[in-house]
């Protein structure tokens, strides 16, 4: 993940450290420069003052007394005979003795030395001074004034780190609120001194928010409405064909037929608003801690009737396992499982459930003895109005395709994974759920 | 003192950059994680401390000449795992690639990092025990280190904002560079210690690019510039970059033939 904050604090140090040290290394050279023609011009003078203050023109032993070991003086007369020296010079000539500056090599060390020619007693003066000595004294002053700018680099890393963090709190706060933000919690953002560059873009996010708000109220109204309108004429419906059924008897076909397709309009009205509710953008996510295994049993319960009606053999197995959940999505979701499972599975089948905790999440699986599904089908059975053995199982059954997109919706809706497979039976159907522990968060 | 610090660590310090931040962009380009290449930078420091605070055991080696031995094996390592690291784009398996990939960025950083840093610690530790000396010497490398680092920063910034294609094509020149500049080294140290004969050299740059200057120093980091290179080493450097491009063209070729692959 590229990171704006550590680009501008890099791209920033990086930057001022470049333009700053190259800088430095230019302002150290003329820096350098500049103290060498300083010392330069004092060799110079020292030279011109000894031939003003020493007018000796025959022989005279060293100077006894050493000031300075790193600079030392000749004085030669015109014969180019040694007439004066200090006690660390040489007594030869390092050099001939030619006016200006020259560099030459004595005691192991590289010196410096000016010859001056003194025109009015005709001799040569030559003082000279080591040059690493010299080099070292300039670089210990020049390196006084840019240490400071080396040393400061941390510092300016540290203000530019502040700095861009203060500028990236508008992005950050934003960032934050996004992430904060339930599903259902369509208010607007609001961010204090927004900076002119995410003024957009929070208007932006706002004026979709409340496009979104009134589209899903606009919607659950629909829904609502929908559900009303639908489920009070088919109540309507069921109550003639039961008064029809008690004047004609049990026994009339058509009446039976009409009772079939009456239950089945039925079942699909409540299909569809259970796949409303349980679509991940609607869900109102009310998650609370819900234990799949009492939760299981309870379904059994409930639908006890269809599985006794076919003398089918349910089991379950497993342990209280707590997790978080959205309560009515998890009972639409077992009770289309099960449904499912004891539609497909024939007459004194068996259907086994278990539910099981452990570090990684809760597993729930459902496995029966019935007709199974084909492995090349198990990704087209979760499409909305997708049915298998439609001619098979029509006439027998309700159904009408909605049963395993809904299942999958509330999978995805508790960021679940599911997977279809072989039972342990000669034939039939294993779902397996599982439902991760830490995706298992409300959102 | 501070200039020759200056170009001693800059040296040092841009030749690694290089290897760092074309690893470190391509892992950013792949989706790979960063995480082993830093791990691989850290092991690498470590290792570059424990090189040289054993220099003087390592240096005893072979008659005295342990070092040169140690540092140019080093260099042939790196060339090897650049060449492994182009070669894994051949192989057909992902994942097997993919290990091997990150084994050549890992063996290769820690490598580069080793020799580059183990010298850089050998020039400090060597003015310890001047005072006066040391303070230029480590601003000096302060100064090195920093211009080559942000150099380091800019290359990788540089690869993951410009296209795949250009960062592709930059990044390549990066890998023949430094293959370049990691052979014409090992040439180097081993002519240093005879185990390659001393030769006539085949011209005299020198006094156009100075070995011994600024630019003469950073080249050499680059390309491996020598400003009065001998048959061999022209020899070498030639054909450690035409295997190069030999994997690659045959990469390039294999891409054309298989648009999907």
């Amino acid at each position: 993940m590229r990171s704006i904050r550590l680009y501008l604090l890099l791209s920033l140090i990086a930057t001022i450290t470049l333009v700053n040290f190259v800088s430095l290394l230019h302002g150290y050279q003329s820096s350098m420069e500049q103290a060498q023609q300083l010392f330069d011009s004092r060799l110079q003078s020292m030279a011109k003052l000894i031939a003003a203050a020493n007018h000796d023109q025959t022989e005279r032993a060293p100077l006894p007394q050493q000031q300075t070991p790193y600079v030392f003086f000749q004085i030669w007369d015109h014969n180019k005979k040694l007439i004066i020296r200090s006690s660390n010079a040489p007594s030869l000539s390092l050099s001939v003795l030619t006016p200006g500056f020259h560099d030459v090599n004595y005691e192991s060390y590289r010196w410096r030395n000016f010859i001056f020619h003194d025109e009015l007693s005709q001799r040569w003066i030559v003082t000279a001074e080591r040059s690493d000595i010299r080099y070292s004294l300039a670089e210990q002053v020049v390196l006084k004034s840019i240490s400071p700018i080396i040393l400061g680099i941390p510092v300016a890393a540290f203000i530019i780190w502040w700095a861009i963090s203060l500028g990236l709190r508008p992005l950050r706060n934003l960032t934050e609120q996004l992430k904060l933000k339930q599903a259902n919690d369509l208010s607007p953002i609001i961010i204090e001194h927004t900076p002119t560059e995410l003024i957009q873009v929070v208007q932006t996010t706002n004026a979709l928010f409340s496009r979104l708000d009134d589209a899903f109220q606009r919607e659950h109204q629909f829904s609502t409405d929908v559900a009303h309108e639908l489920r009070t004429p088919v109540s309507v419906l069921k109550v003639h064909l039961h008064n029809l059924q008690t004047t004609f008897g049990d026994n009339n076909e058509e009446l039976n037929l009409l009772r079939q397709g009456v239950n089945r309009m039925g079942h699909l009205i409540e299909q569809i608003l259970a796949l409303y509710r349980a679509a991940p953008d609607q869900a109102m996510s009310k998650f609370c801690t819900i234990d799949l295994y009492s939760l299981a049993q309870n379904s059994i319960a409930t639908n006890y009737g269809l599985f006794e009606e076919k003398q089918q053999t349910i089991e379950l197995t497993g342990e209280p396992s707590p997790m978080a959940g959205d309560q009515f999505a998890l009972e639409t979701l077992l009770h289309n499982l099960l449904s499912n499972s004891c539609k497909y599975t024939p007459v004194g089948g068996q259907i086994v459930i278990s539910v099981e905790s452990s570090t990684a999440g809760v597993n729930l699986t459902i496995e029966d003895s019935g007709v199974g599904i084909p492995s090349n089908q198990y990704v087209r059975v979760f499409e909305r109005f997708y049915r298998l053995y439609d001619d098979q199982y029509n006439s027998e059954t309700i159904g009408c395709g909605l049963g395993l997109a809904i299942v999958k919706h509330i999978v995805e809706l508790h960021h679940a994974f599911i997977e279809l497979g072989q039972s342990k039976f000669k034939s039939g159907l294993k779902v397996t759920i599982n439902f991760p522990i830490e995706a298992n968060q409300p959102w | 003192m501070l200039l020759n610090a200056v170009i001693l660590t800059l040296r040092e310090v841009i030749e690694a950059s290089l290897i760092v931040s074309l690893f470190l962009a391509f892992c950013q380009l792949s989706g790979q994680p960063k995480k082993t290449i830093l791990a691989a930078l850290f092991l690498g420091l470590l290792s570059a401390i424990l090189y040289a605070f054993n220099i003087s055991a390592i240096s005893q080696w072979q008659n005295g000449i342990g070092q040169e031995i140690v540092n140019a094996s080093i260099c042939f390592l790196v060339y090897l795992f650049l060449l492994i690291f182009l070669a894994t784009f051949i192989k057909s398996d992902p994942k097997s690639s993919k290990q091997l990939q990150s084994l050549a960025m890992v063996v290769g950083i820690t490598l580069a990092t080793t020799q580059e840093g183990a010298e850089i610690i050998l020039y400090l530790l060597g003015f310890t025990f001047s005072p006066e000396l040391f303070r230029p010497v480590l601003f000096g490398s302060l100064i090195g280190a920093g211009i080559g680092l942000s150099f380091g920063i800019f290359i990788y910034y540089l690869l993951i904002n410009v296209s795949k294609k250009s960062s592709l094509r930059i990044g390549f020149i990066m890998i023949l560079l430094i293959a370049g500049s990691m052979i014409m080294q090992a040439i180097q140290l081993l002519t240093q210690i005879d185990w390659i004969s001393s030769q006539y050299p085949l011209w005299d740059s020198s006094a156009f690019i100075n070995e011994r200057s600024l630019t003469g120093q950073l080249l050499y980091a680059l390309i491996g510039y020598e400003a009065t290179p001998t048959p061999i080493q022209v020899i070498s450097y030639v054909v450690s970059l035409m295997l190069i491009l030999a994997l690659s063209a045959y990469l390039y070729f294999r891409d054309q033939r298989q648009p999907n692959a």
